[in-house]
């Protein structure tokens, strides 16, 4: 567990203490309706959660790492945010994941575009999105932060140079 | 019934999925598994916690606060506010929908809204320095750099392009919960007294317009008294 997710769970105990102290019944309905919209999230990401670690099993990382240190710079670094694009893996481990990409011969902006766009754009969890804010909020998020994170990336590759 | 598989029609399908790969091929299998139980172990570490603390802002922060500091008006106070939300907190992009939802609900920019949302899967000191470790400072803090103005002007932009009544479709249900209750304190008369047709029009008011609590005369004193505590605790 890292240090902000400590922090997060502490900071809701605490809150829900004083809240309970404060108001009784208001918390335990609170609680109530969190409980239930828990779940219903739960049973979304549980399912898509499932698919993508079955999906990252069967696609070898050497594959990857063939697809970001391909012949033409441009196409890996669209590859590398497309590829970001489908998958959601945590971050503590897309960072290691990505130096040994680096290592093995991925472009630096490839790479760059594969973690803007992996903890930016998720296109596995569109469908939780839209339930929450509707198509049009979650496509012209996903769109626009999916050409926010080649401008980034190309913007990494002249500095990096 | 039906409605209960189709809940978890998804799950069922990728259960499936995995049986098959156990028979094709054992190793493959294990590897999912281990992914999956790694992400799974990702997701209870912070779920809980994200929706406890959007259940108590839903029904302890009153709507004004939300507006002052992230509506529309908030402007370069409420970016920076947004920004800070989002990077404070833990979790992948879809620990970040409920409580950025409600915050929206509640009269928080729609810019705002994305804001927060996107510093929430991107911008994370812990993560930084994970990142320095792996990739070199020069590539996270350029990355940072780079990124930071870009989310700020991601909200900008997604601001002019969407408007709040296109969105009102994802929160609807979210919505209705809330009339639900307001309906339940008003006394159903639709006598007109509080200048609407109907005590629908006038719970839809008090939600979405900020209309007065005290508006109902067969109600009085106690549904006012109610209302008030609903919305400002």
């Amino acid at each position: 567990m890292n240090i902000s997710t400590i922090l997060l769970i502490l900071l809701a105990i605490i809150a829900l203490t004083i809240s309970f102290l404060k108001d009784r019944k208001k918390t335990i309905e609170s609680m109530m309706s969190a409980k239930s919209r828990f779940i219903e999230t739960a049973t979304q990401v549980i399912g898509i959660l499932s698919l993508i670690g079955l999906f990252l099993a069967i696609i070898p990382e050497s594959y990857i790492k063939s697809v970001l240190g391909g012949s033409s710079i441009w196409l890996s670094t669209l590859y590398g945010a497309l590829i970001g694009t489908v998958t959601i893996i945590p971050a503590f481990i897309a960072f290691p994941l990505s130096s040994s990409l680096v290592r093995g011969g991925a472009y630096l902006v490839a790479v760059a575009a594969f973690i803007t766009t992996l903890t930016m754009v998720g296109f596995a969890t569109i469908p939780i999105e839209i339930e929450h804010f509707g198509k049009k909020f979650t496509f012209t998020r996903n769109m626009l932060s999916f050409i926010f994170a080649i401008f980034i990336s190309l913007g990494m590759g002249v500095l990096l140079r | 019934m039906i409605k209960r598989l189709k809940k978890f029609k998804l799950i069922l399908i990728v259960g499936l999925l995995y049986i098959i790969t156990a028979f094709f091929d054992l190793a493959v299998f294990q590897k999912a598994l281990g992914n999956t139980l790694m992400f799974l172990k990702e997701m209870l570490e912070i779920l809980p916690a994200v929706f406890i603390l959007t259940g108590l802002i839903n029904s302890w922060v009153p709507t004004e606060i939300i507006i002052k500091n992230f509506g529309s008006e908030s402007g370069v106070k409420g970016k920076i506010a947004s920004l800070l939300v989002g990077s404070v907190s833990a979790g992948p992009i879809y620990a970040a929908f409920p409580l950025a939802q409600s915050l929206l609900i509640k009269g928080a920019s729609i810019g705002n809204t994305i804001i927060i949302i996107s510093a929430w899967a991107v911008v994370k000191i812990p993560m930084l320095i994970v990142e320095s470790k792996f990739l070199g400072i020069s590539f996270a803090a350029t990355r940072y750099l780079l990124t930071v103005p870009g989310i700020i002007l991601l909200g900008i932009v997604s601001e002019k392009i969407l408007s709040r009544c296109e969105i009102n479709a994802g929160t609807q249900r979210e919505k209705q919960i809330e009339i639900d209750k307001i309906r339940e304190i008003l006394p159903g008369y639709n006598c007109g007294s509080c200048g609407y047709d109907s005590c629908l029009l006038y719970a839809n008011a008090i939600l979405s317009r900020n209309e007065k609590t005290d508006k109902c005369k067969p109600g009085g004193k106690e549904v006012q008294l109610k209302l008030s505590g609903l919305y400002y605790g």
